[in-house]
């Protein structure tokens, strides 16, 4: 098609009552087509499925931080627990806060020297 | 090798498939499913996207952003219109922001014109005369201002009628002739020139 003719296609397809539904065809019969290039799909589906992907290592991750931050902290409680019990049988069946922070049967004078270094 | 003969099958069963069937399989996960419409209407959005942003290397990564839109659009689409018609919007809208984007940019940074953004690409070098009527057509949209260029590629390109492009745009249909005829007017006047 020669120029003055593409020219020509190019203005009646803008007349409001010109069928126009095979015109994509037409135009591409005369090279005026457009694609994307050939590894466009793969792009569309790494962007898609790839994020996915990453959003679901990400839950992944986060999932498995909590059930060590819960684990971590059951074994603590355990270990505070075995503590107290301990603490209660070493002091007769008691508690107090000396005890508890390790001062039970340390006496002032002891205490004064260890700090003192005297 | 069962594993390849399965999706190929697939593969195939989905070319056959219409727009809808491929909608609730891309909604259950399915990618191939997904796949075929990309397939499917990469040209479509392909004719809107570098017919308004004259080929350029950009329209590739705006084509992309239309897919992938859609995708995360998908369980809105009620199926009340086209899925080419969804496709249709969602890439006009885009296009008409990365327009009004560069718009800003070139004001803001550059006086001088944006011709440097542009890369042509023919389809067929070897053809001087296909490559001379892309040219042409290339020319002729980038002289119109995107308000008109979009009518002219919901036409000339997309191939709607005048109440299609209207339904797509979301403009009254008074709106579409009159800036159809203003398009012709001035795309009469620039065709002399080329």
């Amino acid at each position: 098609m020669k120029p003055f003719e593409i020219k020509k296609l190019i203005i009646d397809s803008l007349d409001a009552d010109f069928d126009t539904a095979k015109f994509p065809e037409k135009l591409e019969l005369e090279g005026i087509c457009y694609d994307f290039n050939e590894d466009f799909e793969e792009a569309v589906l790494k962007n898609i499925f790839g994020d996915k992907v990453l959003s679901i290592r990400e839950s992944e991750f986060m999932s498995n931080l909590s059930l060590l931050v819960s684990r971590v902290a059951i074994t603590g409680i355990a270990a505070i627990i075995i503590l107290l019990i301990s603490i209660f049988i070493t002091e007769g069946g008691s508690f107090s806060i000396n005890s508890l922070v390790g001062l039970g049967d340390v006496y002032n004078e002891g205490l004064i020297y260890l700090l003192g270094g005297l | 090798m069962e594993r390849l003969s399965n999706i190929g099958n697939a593969r195939e069963s989905y070319r056959k498939a219409d727009d809808e069937e491929l909608v609730r399989a891309s909604l259950s996960g399915d990618k191939l499913a997904f796949s075929e419409i990309v397939n499917r209407y990469r040209k479509m959005v392909a004719r809107l996207v570098k017919g308004m942003l004259d080929d350029s290397v950009y329209a590739e990564d705006i084509g992309q952003e239309v897919f992938v839109k859609l995708y995360y659009s998908l369980p809105e689409f009620r199926g009340e219109a086209k899925l080419s018609s969804y496709i249709q919007k969602i890439a006009v809208n885009l296009t008409l922001n990365e327009i009004k984007r560069r718009k800003r940019f070139f004001s803001t940074f550059a006086q001088t014109g944006n011709n440097e953004m542009y890369e042509y690409e023919f389809a067929d070098s070897a053809n001087e005369e296909k490559r001379e009527a892309k040219e042409l057509v290339n020319k002729a949209l980038k002289s119109l201002d995107p308000k008109f260029r979009v009518v002219v590629v919901m036409r000339m390109l997309q191939g709607y009628s005048t109440k299609e492009t209207a339904e797509i745009l979301d403009l009254p249909m008074g709106t579409v002739l009159s800036r159809l005829s203003r398009a012709q007017e001035q795309l009469k006047n620039i065709l002399e020139k080329l």
